[in-house]
């Protein structure tokens, strides 16, 4: 007995002699980004089964056989490292963040997908990309970072919205794509932060959009917002930023020497003496730029803050931010302001169940000046106004023009009478709950509840310009003799609520099956009440209430309320198949309906194939050293879209308050009709995607390339096109045609992380886009839309075969010089010497709309994005460009119905003899030859180059850090718009569209201002 | 456990598939579906006050725009003719219609393309209607009274554009998309459906002498007969027109009123020689942006300065010197330096800041009568007075030349002026029966001339007489003969019918 316990004894001895050799390696793992540690990074001996993760300080402790151990050291998103332990025991490892991990969770629809396995076109942003460039808005991120994704400012006004194209002009009525966020399809983005998105994910291509359906058929962006990972220490970010916006052009015109000139020529051409004001051009001088006259700098300020935790069961987000932009029109008078404020909360309940929670509360108040038309905005008017008129008299109050008496009024006096704000409560709130009912099927159940309250507040005071009480010479818009007051209060609301159950089978083969299926229903409801009284006491805006209106006279109608709602209902399915590491293979299939069409169109069938052949494992690819990774893909598919109709554009809708005045005592009375035509056969827009791509890695992920070939069609578009006055009713919506964009897109990117002090990276990306008409809708009749007032016509024209909403126009060939020449010309029987020859192209004699033809583009060749980032030891800097090219624009910025308005620069140059010059007309006060109708003249090159932004920052180096006990500060500054490269000659080139079918048309664009800004990010 | 919850899932998937067909059925509740709508004799009646709003719109938002262009029945009827000049602040004022007034009007103008909306708006709601109430079960004396209503209406707005545009799309019914790009059709068509609508109408319109006062302003008989009578003039088919006007002024139904004075004041309107008007009221609450029931034809009469007015429609020299010597309608018609304005004034050439020596009378409003409170510029009161018995009586004489009847020519001619005089007998002397043929024809001329001065016809009486060429070119202007006697189709219209509607010659 004593021996065997010996024997133990001795062996156990033996064996902890045996052991002893082992060591004990500690340290610590940390992320060389900002040296914040990695909790649960995984650190393992090679060759062995013997692994530890770090705990929340990123501290590791692990035992290892010998000296001669491998430690490999990972981290989800980092690169690996090895170490051989040698004689160390305490090993303390940074890892940097992956270039490009194949592995990396893409966020897709319903679910996760790696990015090796994605058969669909992708792009992604993360959350640095996203903050990179001061941003108010959401959608700018996105801006030249993916190919083929196109935003445009539709103004520069603060807090206008951005117009997204992804893949061209698909749908016309409404071509934004639809925002997911976390999960919930959502309208609108604007209550969104975007400091709190983690990532976001854009889904270009029909299939991987199809999940989406309806509303999925302009691209979908996927947006994560931030939240806490488990176990991940209290995190606590602050940023904020402080800038400084000015105007960047001027548009050249006359001063009022030239302008008195031009005048007194054109009244001479009517046989009229020179008006009396303008008799002696020489005295008046430069006059006044009114362009000077409302432009402006303008400050922005930008306050966040987040918070995240998260422990083993539960995780929390909070985010809460402040924003402030005042325009460069305007001033207070353009500003916008937004608070915004977010929790974010997870919990698991066991190992089955998961709960989460999300609520964003946002407030944002704008004031806002009209904005793009050709009467009332600021900035037309001031393009307009004439420059012998100063801004205001001697005695300080404004003057009118004494030329002009018209809508084009004094725009500094217009803005400052102008009180039109819109503010707005909003409430995003979302809960689901999680449950595994088997092991690989779980079962997701996700309501939403969306509510904004918006109030817009509209007075108008009472004003005078005249010299004197009842000044005879004042024009109509130069005064108001009474005041008023509109007071509007909209609530929007809709819930959501989405069922969705996901299997997951792995095979032992090492193949995948994923399939999801679910249902989800939504409910809109849009309702409004308006009041308006005029007659307030006092004419101020601080006291602009309803009910100190003076007005007791009986009145008409002078309050509103109604109501609008729609409903959505789908179910879908998807299924994704993985082979191996080589194929991966996803099918879906969806069926929406909607309340926004009539009984026989109501549902809609989409779906979608696509299919990814991952390279990386074959021999050719294996040998070359040079590529890392090669899949090639393709994916076919069909998304609908409901959105941009009216909740009931399928039925005739009969209203009552179309009056009539009768009887002795003169009484109203009730009339009741249609005002908008119905389409009974409204049916879903379809849009039909096939695309082809290669990804592709090279030189160890220093580049990356992406590849894209593809065809979009739109189907039976859903737009509101004018309609002609025989109809006898406005126009609603109908499927006005379908269209083709196809194009190439490609990307790429370098990066270079090979020193540790020194990395960049340098990318860039480009789509050609080919954008075609293929049918018309029932009519089967071409669309004329953009109708511009200097030129009296619609400007634009949609027609099978040709790009959509192309310029349509005459074609000019000079300039008659002679009266010889212009009489002899039969076509124009109004011309004299002077005026503008217009081409007969169908040599009929005749100058009418037969011999329109195609006078512009406004969709460009291809567009591109360049950027450049690069640090070195604690400094960075980024650079990012973006661009068009071959993309015209129409000039509709001069009022030339109106003949005593200011003209451009090259007015100047107008005929005046026999041989003067070969492009400009003569000057005259009527236009009997219409010199001015929509023709060459006015389409200009709108392509253009802009650096939209350079940023240079400094972090604190760690030994400040480590001092002052926070984890990170850095300081940057940068400049927005910073230049721009172009030709054309109006304010700005980036021009959005108006929405329907108006595309590229300048009528007093609200200019981008550049910005100069200064800002601070700090970790705790 | 697993099957149980698999049950629960199908189940509850189940019970959502079926209330699924019900979720997306969503009934609009404001307003109501064509098909919930035109059920009994309120419908009806409704459906027709939305034929009469139209004819109140006077300064229209263009389709698809914000953008406001005037187009008052004066803008061509007076400013067109040798009549009146324009007037306003200047050049720069409604430039588009300094261009008609010279005739170098274009098709670009927003002026014709507001008209050609409004009456276009107008027809679509008279074809709703004829379409909708035949079907109903009503009263079908009041069914029959309401789809003649929505004849004459037709037939007016299709007069409007006749005259203005010469050959227009023949419009009878609602469109469907692929009808809404169609031709015009020839002048003669359409003045065949304006007879046909009012011979209809006229039979089952109600006498002037039968409406309740709750009705004044509503078709009539009379104005159906009377606007016949004008399309045969407008055609020279004399003895229709010699006919149909006979008939209006021989039915006993409307006087002439003792007083001209009393005519175009607000307490004459639908007075007793009155047999179309437009209805107007001071109701306020109307603003630029927004039409509803006061008329803007007051404030832009008015003159500038003191007056508040814009200050458009300025009597020419060539008008006040066509007034007889002592013709006191020249009094009530035109204000003259020293005149006393109503409430507002007295008219000094210091007092409107402008130099003109003349401005409408017919058309001003007192300020008392305008809305106390909101935008002065909507809130006129003034009833348009589109046919008078004096205008039919004129049009029976001018019909009665052309059929031979001198007696009658000069019995009307004589009615009017023993009003005109009223009671004075030095002034105004009756047309003896020496005067005869063409003198007889001018004193007609004449006549109506000075008794409708400033009410919007003289242009569109100028054009139907033949005379427009030779009238207006011996004041000066570039009146081209079978160019001028109608506008040109706006550009917008024609290139939204994909060129199915074709341009007026010369422009």
């Amino acid at each position: 007995m004593k021996q065997i316990y010996l024997l133990l004894v001795l062996m156990t001895f033996a064996s902890a002699h045996v052991f002893s050799q082992k060591m004990d390696v500690t340290g610590s793992v940390l992320s060389s980004d900002d040296n914040s540690p990695l909790p649960s990074a995984t650190i393992y001996e090679k060759g062995t089964a013997n692994t530890t993760i770090t705990d929340v300080n990123g501290a590791y402790k692990i035992s290892v056989e010998n000296s001669q151990a491998v430690l490999v050291f990972s981290f989800v998103g980092y690169v690996e490292q090895e170490f051989t332990v040698g004689v160390k025991n305490s090993i303390n490892v940074s890892l940097n963040p992956n270039v490009r991990d194949l592995d990396q969770a893409i966020v897709m629809g319903y679910g996760n997908q790696k990015r090796s396995k994605i058969s669909g076109s992708v792009s992604t942003l993360d959350s640095k990309e996203i903050t990179s460039i001061p941003i108010l808005r959401t959608e700018q991120a996105l801006q030249g970072r993916s190919a083929g994704v196109q935003v445009t400012q539709n103004s520069g006004q603060p807090g206008s919205a951005q117009s997204i194209r992804i893949r061209g002009t698909g749908s016309i009525n409404n071509s934004e794509p639809l925002f997911v966020v976390d999960g919930i399809p959502s309208f609108g983005i604007d209550y969104l932060n975007p400091a709190d998105i983690e990532s976001m994910t854009i889904l270009k291509d029909a299939a991987s959009a199809a999940i989406y359906g309806a509303r999925g058929g302009n691209g979908v962006v996927l947006v994560t917002t931030k939240k806490g990972a488990v176990n991940q220490p209290a995190q606590i970010t602050y940023d904020t930023y402080y800038g400084m916006q000015e105007p960047w052009k001027k548009v050249a015109l006359l001063n009022a020497e030239q302008y008195a000139i031009i005048m007194n020529e054109s009244r001479a051409s009517a046989g009229l003496n020179p008006d009396p004001a303008l008799s002696n051009p020489s005295l008046l001088g430069e006059g006044t730029d009114w362009q000077d006259a409302i432009f402006q700098r303008a400050p922005m300020i930008s306050h966040s803050f987040s918070f995240s935790r998260g422990t083993e069961n539960s995780s929390t987000a909070l985010g809460a931010s402040y924003f402030l932009q005042d325009g460069i029109v305007g001033g207070e008078k353009g500003r916008f302001e937004r608070y915004t404020f977010r929790v974010n909360t997870t919990q698991s309940g066991g190992k089955k169940f998961r709960l989460g929670q999300n609520i964003n509360y946002t407030y944002l108040t704008r004031n806002a000046l009209t904005e793009n038309n050709e009467f009332t905005s600021p900035v037309l008017r001031a393009l307009n106004m004439d420059p012998v008129t100063p801004v205001s008299r001697p005695n300080g109050n404004y003057s009118y023009s004494n030329f002009i008496d018209s809508d084009i009024a004094n725009p500094v006096s217009a803005i400052e009478n102008t009180f039109d704000n819109y503010t707005t409560n909003r409430i995003v709130a979302s809960a689901y709950g999680e449950y595994d009912i088997l092991e690989n099927l779980t079962f997701r159940s996700t309501f939403t509840f969306d509510l904004s309250l918006g109030s817009q507040n509209i007075f108008f005071p009472e004003f005078d310009l005249g010299v004197v009480p009842n000044d005879p010479n004042r024009p109509s818009y130069e005064w108001r003799e009474t005041n008023s007051l509109v007071r509007i209060e909209n609530k929007f609301s809709n819930w959501q609520w989405e069922n969705v159950a996901t299997y997951n089978k792995d095979f032992k083969t090492g193949d995948k099956l994923t399939v999801i299926a679910g249902y989800s229903a939504l409910a809109n409801k849009f309702e409004n009440l308006s009041g308006s009284r005029d007659s307030l006491a006092t004419n101020s805006v601080e006291q602009a209430y309803l009910d100190n209106s003076l007005n007791f006279a009986e009145q008409s109608p002078r309050s509103g309320g109604g109501i609008g709602e729609s409903t959505f209902l789908s179910t879908f399915m998807r299924t994704t198949y993985d082979v191996g590491e080589e194929f991966s293979f996803a099918g879906t299939i969806r069926r929406d309906g909607s309340s926004r069409f009539g009984r026989n169109n109501r549902y809609g069938i989409f779906p979608s194939i696509s299919g990814a052949w991952n390279l990386t494992g074959k021999e050719f690819v294996k040998s070359n050293d040079k590529i890392d990774f090669l899949k090639v893909r393709a994916s076919w598919g069909q998304n609908g879209n409901a959105d941009g109709i009216g909740n009931y554009d399928y039925t005739a809708l009969v209203i009552n308050g179309l009056n009539y005045t009768l009887g002795g005592n003169q009484q109203q009375t009730n009339g009741a009709g249609p005002v908008f035509t119905s389409n009974p056969d409204l049916r879903w827009e379809t849009v039909q995607q096939t695309n082809v791509g290669v990804d592709a890695d090279f030189y160890n992920g220093k580049i990356n390339m992406v590849l894209d070939y593809f065809i979009k069609d739109t189907k039976d578009m859903l737009a509101s096109v004018p309609i002609p006055g025989v109809v006898g009713l406005e126009p609603s919506a109908t499927n006005v045609a379908s269209a083709r964009n196809s194009g190439i897109e490609l990307y790429l990117n370098y990066r270079n992380n090979d020193r540790d002090d020194f990395t960049y990276s340098v990318g860039g990306n480009i789509s050609f886009i080919k954008n075609e008409v293929t049918d018309l809708g029932e009519g089967g009749q071409p669309i004329s839309t953009g109708n511009v007032f200097g030129s009296g016509d619609f400007v634009s024209f949609t027609e099978i075969g040709m790009p959509i909403a192309y310029f349509y126009g005459y074609e000019t060939d000079g300039i008659f010089q002679t009266d010889e020449a212009a009489i002899s010309n039969a076509a124009q029987p109004n011309a004299q010497a002077g005026d503008v020859i217009f081409v007969d192209q169908n040599g009929d004699g005749e100058l009418d709309s037969g011999d329109k033809v195609m006078i512009g583009n406004p969709h460009p060749d291809f567009t591109y994005g360049f950027n450049i980032e690069a640090k070195y030891k604690n400094f960075d800097m980024s650079l990012f460009l973006q661009g068009t090219k071959g993309n015209d624009l129409y000039n509709g910025i001069f009022r030339y119905d109106l003949n005593t308005t200011n003209l451009p620069i090259s007015a100047l140059e107008r005929w005046t003899g026999e041989g003067s010059t070969n492009e400009n007309p003569r000057i005259s006060v009527s236009d009997p030859n219409q010199n001015n109708r929509v023709s060459d003249r006015f389409v200009e090159d709108g392509s253009f180059m802009r650096v939209k932004n350079l940023q240079l920052g400094y972090t604190l180096p760690k030994s400040v850090m480590q001092k002052i006990k926070l984890r990170k500060i850095r300081v940057y500054i940068s400049a927005s718009n910073l230049f721009t490269f172009t030709n054309y000659s109006g304010l700005d080139p980036e021009i959005g569209s108006r929405g329907t079918l108006e595309i590229g048309i300048d009528r007093g664009f609200y200019p981008a201002a550049r910005m100069f800004m200064g800002g601070l990010n700090v970790t705790f | 456990m697993n099957k149980l919850t698999l049950v629960l899932a199908l189940l509850s998937l189940l019970i959502f598939s079926t209330c699924s067909k019900d979720f997306l059925e969503v009934e609009p509740l404001v307003g109501s579906t064509e098909v919930n709508y035109y059920q009994n004799g309120n419908d009806a009646e409704a459906a027709i006050i939305a034929c009469y709003n139209p004819l109140q719109q006077e300064v229209t938002n263009i389709q698809g725009s914000g953008q406001l262009s005037p187009h008052f029945r004066w803008y061509f009827g007076d400013i067109c003719s040798d009549d009146s000049e324009k007037g306003g602040s200047g050049d720069g004022d409604e430039p588009e219609l300094l261009q008609f007034e010279n005739f170098n009007g274009t098709a670009n103008s927003k002026l014709i393309l507001a008209e050609w909306q409004v009456a276009y708006k107008g027809i679509a709601y008279c074809n709703i209607a004829l379409d909708k109430i035949p079907a109903i079960e009503m009263d079908e004396d009041d069914k029959s009274r309401f789809l003649a209503e929505a004849k004459f209406i037709r037939a007016y707005n299709y007069y409007t554009l006749v005259t203005m545009f010469g050959g227009v799309p023949l419009i009878t019914q609602a469109l469907s998309p692929s009808e809404y790009q169609q031709p015009r059709a020839s002048a003669n068509e359409i003045w065949n459906l304006i007879q046909t609508d009012l011979i209809e109408a006229r039979n089952d319109l109600p006498k002037r002498s039968s409406i309740s006062v709750s009705d004044l302003g509503r078709a009539t008989w009379g104005a159906a007969t009377s606007l016949l009578a004008k399309s045969y003039a407008y055609q020279n088919n004399w003895g229709s027109a010699y006919d149909m006007a006979g008939e209006v002024v021989l039915s006993n139904e409307y006087f002439l009123d003792p007083n001209f004075s009393n005519i175009f004041t607000l307490a004459g309107e639908n007075g007793s020689g009155s047999i179309f008007e437009i209805q107007y009221m001071n109701a306020s609450g109307g603003n630029w942006g927004n039409q509803l029931e006061g008329t803007f034809t007051n404030i832009f009469q008015r003159a500038r300065g003191n007056f508040n007015g814009f200050g458009f429609n300025i009597p020419k020299e060539g008008l006040v010197s066509e007034f007889e010597n002592n013709d006191p309608r020249l009094n009530l018609s035109i204000f003259r330096e020293g005149d006393v304005m109503g409430d507002r004034g007295v008219f000094t050439l210091e007092a409107t800041g402008f130099s003109y020596n003349y401005y409408n009378r017919k058309y001003f409003s007192n300020n008392a009568d305008d809305a106390p409170f909101g935008d002065a510029a909507p809130n006129g009161p003034s009833n348009d007075r589109v046919i008078r018995l004096a205008d039919v009586m004129l049009l029976y004489a001018e019909a009665a030349w052309h059929t031979g009847d001198n007696l009658t020519v000069r019995n009307m001619i004589n009615l009017v002026r023993e009003r005109a005089r009223g009671g004075n007998n030095s002034v105004l002397p009756d047309v003896n029966g020496q005067v005869m043929g063409d003198a007889l024809l001018d004193r007609i001329y004449h006549e109506r001339r000075v008794e409708l001065a400033m009410e919007g016809h003289r242009f569109f009486d100028l054009v139907r007489q033949g005379r427009a060429g030779d009238v207006l070119r011996a004041q000066g202007s570039n009146f081209i003969d079978g160019v001028h006697e109608i506008f040109p189709i706006p550009a917008a219209e024609i290139t939204l019918s994909g060129g199915e509607v074709t341009q007026n010659p010369g422009y």
